[in-house]
């Protein structure tokens, strides 16, 4: 069962990187005066950006608290066009609250004519592939959707990159985003800059206006993008990026997340 | 003669130090609001320098925690990081009515600062209503200063004087 919903949310975090379906996390407040208290965090799949669209399930969302570990939130529900998950701030620092599921093979291929897809890696393929399998392809995909909450003092233990997959470094720490100023963002590949990334930037009200106002950005040959926000709100960072790869596993990597934040008043 | 560039020496530390004493006067007014249910604003006044760099917090009037993050500006820039100085600067909220405040042009460890361009910036944000932020360039050195800022919403009019040395 815990299988079987595993399988169903990575084929979800896979799909909304292919589909217009983007998965969010979006705490009640990004900024907190008082330690002790929660942050109620809404997580959805949308069209729109922050327009609940779908509730997903929430097996794989985790809290890194400031000090850098990793615990499970103290509750959790999943509605039908929202799921939701409650923090508990215990301590002073930034927490960083993500959905993700690991990396996961997806392998595509066409029998005759219809395109089809399995989870299989490039070991494992061969074995499940039917007869005639045509254009295969297998894509090793990695898909996160996180948020930064900081009570008081901000702390960097959760913005350390990794050094594994896609992941970025503002020029600031998320809690100074400030409306009207510019923001500069590396994004990084497995620790390295990464050029060619895929960045749109959107906020919230887009079912109240006729324009979306949607951004689009691409890291440039030093893995850099610079974007301001417009006004103070809710944001939403959409990052994706893609190439071949020479791997014993897959052929393509294809790696995402969303970041949503908010800039504030100045 | 072997004395007299000490006596010009200390005749320009001595105005130098006539015009630090020579405070900033701030005169804040709260507006009353005429609808809605009321709750007193929190309310905080400090200096940046030229790069908007916090410089001295001369007060804050609040009461929980939980709301001093909607004074955004005051608490991304001073609040959130250096919680002592907050506690010290704390004053009880205030309702309706004019206030007087001064600055003795010192930072928040106590040293004066350099004569330069300042910002006094004032902030209030009150529960129910709104947010008023205000960002007043003045010159801090030896001259006379008359500044009257307009009334906002929740901030009404403000008068920064200083008086020359």
């Amino acid at each position: 069962m815990a299988i079987a919903k595993l399988t169903a949310l990575a084929a979800l975090l896979f799909a909304s990187q292919l589909s217009a379906h983007t998965l969010t996390v979006v705490p009640s407040h990004y900024v907190q005066s008082k330690t002790g208290s929660f942050v109620s965090v809404d997580v959805s799949a949308s069209n729109m950006t922050f327009q609940a669209d779908k509730g997903v399930g929430l097996d794989a969302f985790y809290v890194w608290l400031p000090d850098g570990s990793k615990v499970k939130p103290a509750a959790v529900y999943q509605g039908k066009r929202k799921s939701q998950a409650e923090v508990e701030l215990a301590t002073d620092g930034t927490y960083r609250l993500e959905l993700g599921n690991g990396t996961r093979y997806f392998t595509s291929y066409e029998l005759k004519g219809e395109r089809k897809r399995l989870m299989a890696n490039k070991k494992e393929r061969t074995a499940k592939l039917p007869q005639g399998a045509e254009k295969v392809v297998t894509t090793q995909g990695n898909s996160r959707a996180l948020a930064f909450v900081t009570v008081n003092k901000p702390s960097e233990a959760v913005l350390m990159p990794q050094n594994k997959g896609l992941e970025f470094q503002f020029d600031r720490h998320p809690a100074d985003i400030v409306a009207g100023e510019e923001v500069t963002v590396i994004l990084l590949m497995d620790g390295k800059p990464a050029a060619g990334v895929e960045l749109d930037l959107s906020r919230e009200g887009e079912l109240y206006r006729n324009e979306p106002e949607r951004k689009h950005h691409i890291t440039d040959s030093s893995g850099k993008f610079v974007f301001s926000a417009p006004v103070a709100g809710r944001y939403l960072l959409e990052a994706s990026y893609q190439a071949d790869i020479a791997s014993e596993l897959a052929d393509k990597v294809r790696e995402g997340f969303t970041l949503s934040f908010e800039a504030a008043l100045p | 003669m072997k004395f007299a560039p000490l006596a010009l020496l200390l005749l320009s530390c001595t105005a130098a130090a006539a015009a630090a004493a020579a405070p900033l006067h701030i005169q804040l007014e709260l507006p009353k609001p005429e609808h809605g249910p009321y709750h007193r604003p929190y309310v905080a006044v400090w200096v940046e320098d030229a790069s908007e760099k916090p410089v001295r917090l001369i007060e804050i009037w609040r009461e929980k925690p939980d709301w001093i993050k909607d004074l955004r500006r005051f608490w991304r820039k001073t609040g959130r990081a250096d919680q002592p100085l907050v506690d010290a600067r704390t004053g009880a909220t205030k309702g309706p009515g004019r206030y007087q405040l001064s600055w003795d042009g010192k930072d928040d460890t106590g040293a004066a600062v350099a004569q330069g361009d300042y910002l006094l910036v004032l902030e209030a944000a009150r529960e129910h209503g709104g947010r008023n932020l205000v960002k007043q360039p003045f010159r801090w050195d030896e001259s006379a200063l008359e500044i009257k800022v307009k009334a906002g919403t929740e901030l009404g009019e403000i008068i920064l004087t200083k008086g020359t040395n």
